[in-house]
């Protein structure tokens, strides 16, 4: 029997300024919001069956919902929408369904099909002599375990032993007990080093760490994740999805995972959900999904970089070697060729009505794959090394800058040099923790290092007198959009930004009547944005603008960064998302130790990396150079006659 | 928020304190150390009254959202008291129990204490203060209907909160220095602490008038949110 | 086992009966004892840097003047202050009393140097697993703030909203800062609650656990604890000390001065116990 069964499942939030982000995505285009006639519908007629055991990887745009159908399978933090349909939870030995009419959201049936408990799982924390009694959301919460995407925020305590005991405290669990869950739990984390340390000196990727821990510690049968790497720089975001897999394949557990980090989760997903508008999309193994979204679908953002490139590849040639009149159609392997498995057959029908039956090369979806796909095309020449762009004003200036917070401490920045030079776009590439956030909280003149000089625009930042350096010439936006709002609406938040806003590509209007707090992560910082710019600074520092943004917002934000580079800002972008400063930034630098590691040309600079670079460039570096984004990657190279 | 989770000690405590114990001390100061022993006697009745509120407290649980809210709102008191001179943690605790109830207030007045006494050092002052934070957030909630209609009922509490506090806590110095109330000694310690007690009172109105309405409003908005 | 690594609870009986004697005792032998061995304690442990010291001496000057300047109880006047007399015995109260308060003092710095925030959890969630927590979300949400705090004073400032120049633009600025931080806090802590009741909070009866155990040790330490401060109460029971109208001391006998053995013991017992930790490892270490 499915561990989750979901039939016909819709569900409607109560009023527009709900919660979740369904209602709150119109502002830059209606692809990925939901329907304008039925506006706050987050969910319309799902059906999905989660067997035991699987690995399932749940997609979609901002507002696609979600985090309304992941929340849907936790009771305890069910909001008050209505749900139409069933969702069947079979965990334990238990089976819980939550099943309603029309209005009103309960989890006992509200027609007749009560609770089934067949027999209730015993176990330690369930207390003896309850089996009839015991209460439903008690059983739910140790089954159903879930993750959400705020670090601190989901962490409870002020001692990490404390969280991880927390969950075991609430369930009733005798002392002894907790004891050996908790030092089994952490050893299996690796987290009993810092099993004494305060919560709030962890880093990012360890908070997160210790929320699934905190989770897995009541041993639940279906894990929940939601985006739980968005807030995680590119090496924490792997080892968390590494572990999570490692619990999947080690303790049987059932995931479902919201993410937009297609590239890793690709080749580990048992299968790839894609939700859009509510509905869903895509129900598959990574792979067909892969083969169904062809190169120009909406949802080619989804795909991972091999993925995208294959398809840019054979598309091209396929039009190439022009096959006349009927399009490709894509068989799914039991109708058509039981079992043939993951390479793909198509069909494609002749002219004279026939069948031919073609192998394609199987669609590559990790960088492994892409390096072996890539190795097995031609190399087209284009030569087009570009010329360097002249660079002559310097903008900033960090000359052997020392810097550390206490007396005592270690050095954060040892003898950081750094020029910016006026109208670039200047990234800033480096882990957490390496000092880049402090870097740029000196450059902005917002921490005085003990050593060093740091020049704006050739003046010292000393010289700039009675707060001049927040007008008209420097402004940072920060980290957490959350740190600039003060008033109690939108409107008020923006006034005297309007000349700002209407040369930005999207428009936040529509936002003006609501709390800043009641809008979603993504429009918070679209919001700062502005704040940042209406001091209308020549340099602007952006820390981290593109964690959490799903593709839509990061081609949003792309967007404007290229506009604000148009209009002569300079940019100094602080980021540790190595594919967004591939697409913006003119020069990259690569930040550790406290000082500058290497700075270059943004295509030089990706070719020379090896590790520390775009995917695509990880799977291009051996044959070619510069080819650091997809669409680089494919003029590049061409299959020689479509099929292999 | 239950405190005591056995019911039977819980009756014990709510009857034993008042009828018995707090009695039962007196007796002994009385009988015993011959009138002496002021200062041991009042630190027993401040942890015994402490106890007796705690326990008064019935309702099961209180919930993880009002959980929340009251810790972050002692957190807020907490890091008010490291604000040199104007300290607005009777402002804060004041705020709480109005807008969350005399039970919230009371926990948010207490254990703030508690806490930074960590920072600061805990003393035998530390039930004291506990019960005199934990008093004005009470009698606040109890309070809450007039206080939230009238702005200067409201400045008044807070004027009346600093200066009734800082008498207890006078009464306090006095006795563990002096081993007995001596009349002499209290009006010169209220007389050295005058500065303090007025800078005290003076923070509470200006506090409550700074953030009356916008935390007020906070409050409010995130009751609704909370579903609280 | 080092005295500060004992289980909290003892720790707290330790304090509890050390302060007990030295705030309620008011005998000037047991004073004088309780004065040497909390410097001594503090010297010895580190707990007090040259200007706790300095701070202790000038509470101990004043608060050893204020008595007889204020009380001029008493039948020996030493001399006459604006026509009060300053007797002996006001002035010998004064010093004892600010002897108790000096060794209290110092006694409680070592307290709160040992007592950080697990362990007043750990005693009070063995009171109250409800109360352990509320404590423990606060304490969290206590360093969050003040992380809070700096990040949204440095973007008010970037964004050119908060300025140091004179008063009331720092008082303004800070105003911002705080309704800011009290929004931001507010507003994100309902996934806090989300986080809690989604890991089963308020479903059923709390336990409580903690990282300490109780070791025979403990008790055992508990036990001497107590009959040592029995001892030293039954002391000054039978030593009497008066000091008004008349100083009338009988510190002396027998009981007094097995009392006061038994207070010194009482006093140094965190040195012993370290002390004897610190031969033992030496010796592990010479064997070795």
């Amino acid at each position: 029997m499915a561990l989750v069964t979901v039939k016909n499942l819709s569900y409607t939030y109560p009023d527009p300024n709900g919660r979740g982000g369904a209602c709150s995505s119109r502002i830059v285009s209606d692809k990925d919001g939901v329907h304008s006639d039925d506006r706050h519908r987050a969910l319309s007629d799902i059906n999905l069956s989660i067997e035991c055991g699987e690995f399932i990887t749940l997609m979609g745009a901002t507002g696609s919902g979600k985090s309304t159908l992941l929340r849907l399978f936790k009771p305890e933090l069910r909001q008050n929408g209505e749900l139409e349909g069933e969702i069947l939870l079979s965990v334990g030995k238990a089976t819980l369904s939550h099943r309603t009419s029309v209005s009103g959201d309960s989890l006992l049936a509200g027609s007749g099909s009560p609770l089934v408990l067949r027999t209730f799982p015993q176990r330690g924390y369930l207390r003896k002599g309850s089996l009839g009694a015991v209460d439903i959301t008690e059983a739910v919460s140790s089954m159903v375990g879930y993750v959400a995407q705020d670090l601190e925020e989901q962490i409870v305590t002020d001692k990490v032993w404390h969280e991880l005991a927390f969950t075991l405290e609430n369930l009733g669990m005798r002392r002894q007990d907790i004891a050996r869950r908790v030092a089994e739990i952490a050893s299996y984390f690796g987290i009993d080093r810092w099993m004494e340390r305060d919560t709030a000196t962890l880093s990012g990727g360890e908070k997160q760490l210790l929320n699934l821990a905190a989770v897995m510690i009541a041993d639940p049968e279906l894990l929940l994740l939601d985006e739980p790497t968005a807030q995680l720089d590119p090496i924490a975001a792997t080892r968390l999805i590494e572990t999570v897999y490692r619990l999947n394949r080690e303790t049987g557990v059932t995931v479902l995972l919201c993410e937009h980090r297609c590239e890793e989760l690709f080749p580990l997903s048992d299968r790839i959900v894609i939700l859009d508008g509510g509905r869903v999309a895509f129900d598959d193994t990574p792979r067909k999904v892969a083969q169904m979204i062809g190169r120009d679908s909406d949802y080619s953002a989804f795909l991972p970089t091999a993925a995208r490139l294959f398809h840019l590849v054979t598309r091209s040639a396929q039009i190439n070697y022009a096959i006349p009149q009927s399009p490709l159609t894509h068989v799914s392997g039991d109708s058509l060729l039981a079992g043939s498995g993951s390479p793909s057959v198509t069909a494609r029908r002749l002219p004279n009505g026939e069948h031919l039956y073609q192998r394609e090369p199987e669609i590559p979806l990790s960088v492994r794959e892409g390096q072996r796909f890539v190795g097995s095309l031609q190399i087209k020449e284009t030569a087009s090394d570009h010329a360097d762009p002249p660079l002559t004003e310097e903008a900033l200036t960090l000359k052997n800058i020392r810097f550390r917070y206490e007396r005592r401490g270690a050095d954060i920045l040892r003898d950081l040099d750094l020029t910016v030079y006026r109208g670039e776009v200047f990234a800033l590439l480096g882990a957490n923790g390496a000092g880049k956030s402090t870097a740029a909280a000196v450059a902005a003149g917002l921490r005085k290092p003990y050593a060093g000089t740091v020049k704006l625009f050739g003046k010292s930042l000393k010289d700039y007198k009675n707060g001049t350096l927040y007008k008209e010439n420097l402004s940072l936006l920060p980290q957490d959009a959350e740190s600039v709002f003060l008033c109690e609406t939108v409107g008020e938040e923006l006034k005297g930004c309007d000349t700002v806003m209407q040369n930005l590509p999207f428009d936040l209007s529509p936002l003006y009547d609501r709390h800043p707090y009641d809008i979603s992560g993504g429009e918070r910082q679209l919001v700062a944005l502005c704040k940042a710019l209406s001091t209308k600074p020549r340099l602007l520092i952006m820390d981290e603008p593109s964690k959490g943004l799903d593709a839509n917002r990061k081609a949003l934000l792309l967007e404007v960064i290229r506009r604000l580079q148009h209009d002569g800002v300079t940019i100094l972008l602080i980021t540790h998302d190595v594919e967004f400063a591939a697409l913006c930034a003119d020069r990259c630098a690569l930040f550790a130790q406290g000082r500058i590691a290497a700075v270059d040309r943004t295509d030089r600079f990706m070719t020379d990396n090896r590790f520390y670079t775009t995917a695509a460039s990880r799977i291009t570096r051996r044959f070619v150079d510069g080819a650091y984004t997809v669409a680089l990657a494919a003029e590049r190279f061409s299959t020689d006659g479509g099929a292999v | 928020m239950r405190v005591i989770e056995n019911p039977r000690l819980r009756a014990i405590l709510r009857y034993g304190i008042p009828f018995v114990l707090i009695p039962a001390l007196v007796a002994l100061s009385a009988i015993v150390f011959e009138g002496q022993r002021y200062l041991i006697i009042s630190l027993g009745i401040a942890v015994l009254a402490l106890l007796l509120f705690m326990t008064g407290f019935e309702k099961r649980n209180i919930g993880a959202r009002r959980m929340v809210i009251t810790a972050i709102m002692t957190a807020l008191a907490v890091f008010g008291r490291f604000i040199p001179l104007f300290k607005p943690i009777t402002a804060i605790c004041v705020m709480t129990a109005i807008y969350l109830g005399a039970e919230a207030g009371f926990f948010c007045g207490s254990l703030s204490v508690l806490i930074s006494n960590i920072w600061f050092g805990q003393g035998p002052w530390t039930p004291f203060q506990m019960l005199g934070f934990g008093l004005i957030g009470l009698i606040a909630g109890y309070l809450s209907r007039v206080l939230l209609k009238s702005n200067l009922l409201l400045l008044l509490y807070g004027v009346i909160a600093g200066v009734a506090y800082s008498f207890l806590m006078d009464v306090w110095t006095v006795l563990w220095y002096a081993g007995g109330f001596d009349w002499k000694l209290y009006t010169a310690a209220l007389l050295s602490a005058l500065p303090f007690t007025a800078l005290y009172a003076v923070s509470n109105v200006v506090f409550l008038l700074i953030l009356r309405k916008p935390v007020g409003n906070k409050l409010n908005r995130i009751k609704i949110k909370y579903g609280v | 086992m080092r005295f500060e690594q004992l289980n909290p609870f003892t720790v707290a009986v330790y304090y509890l009966c050390v302060l007990g004697i030295i705030m309620f005792s008011m005998n000037p032998l047991l004073l004088c004892i309780a004065l040497l061995t909390s410097v001594l304690s503090a010297v010895i442990g580190g707990t007090a840097d040259k200007k706790a010291h300095l701070f202790s001496l000038a509470v101990f000057l004043i608060a050893a003047v204020l008595n007889p300047l204020f009380v001029h109880k008493g039948m020996t006047p030493l001399f006459f202050l604006n026509d009060n007399p300053i007797t002996l015995e006001a002035t010998v109260y004064g010093l004892c009393a600010a002897g108790m308060l000096t060794a209290a003092l110092y006694r409680l710095r070592d307290l709160s140097k040992v007592m950080t925030s697990d362990r007043v959890l750990y005693l009070f969630g063995r009171f109250s697993p409800q109360i352990a927590l509320l404590l423990s979300m606060a304490i969290r949400y206590t360093a969050l703030l003040r992380v809070r705090w700096r990040k949204i004073s440095d973007s008010q400032r970037a964004l050119g909203l908060f300025d140091d120049g004179n008063l009331i633009d720092a008082v303004r600025g800070r105003a911002r800062v705080l309704s800011i931080l009290i929004t931001w806090t507010l507003e994100n802590g309902i996934v806090t609650a989300e986080s809690m009741e989604s890991r089963g909070y308020g479903t059923g009866r709390r336990t409580s656990y903690a990282v300490y155990r109780v070791h025979k040790y403990d008790a055992v330490l508990m036990i001497v604890c107590i009959l040592l401060t029995a001892l030293s109460a039954v002391g000054i029971y039978f030593s009497k000390a008066e000091f008004y109208p008349v100083l009338s001391m009988n510190l002396l006998n027998p009981w007094g001065i097995a009392g006061a053995a038994a207070f010194t013991v009482l006093s140094v017992l965190p040195l012993i116990i370290n002390g004897k930790e610190a031969i033992r490892w030496r010796w592990l270490l010479s064997k070795i």
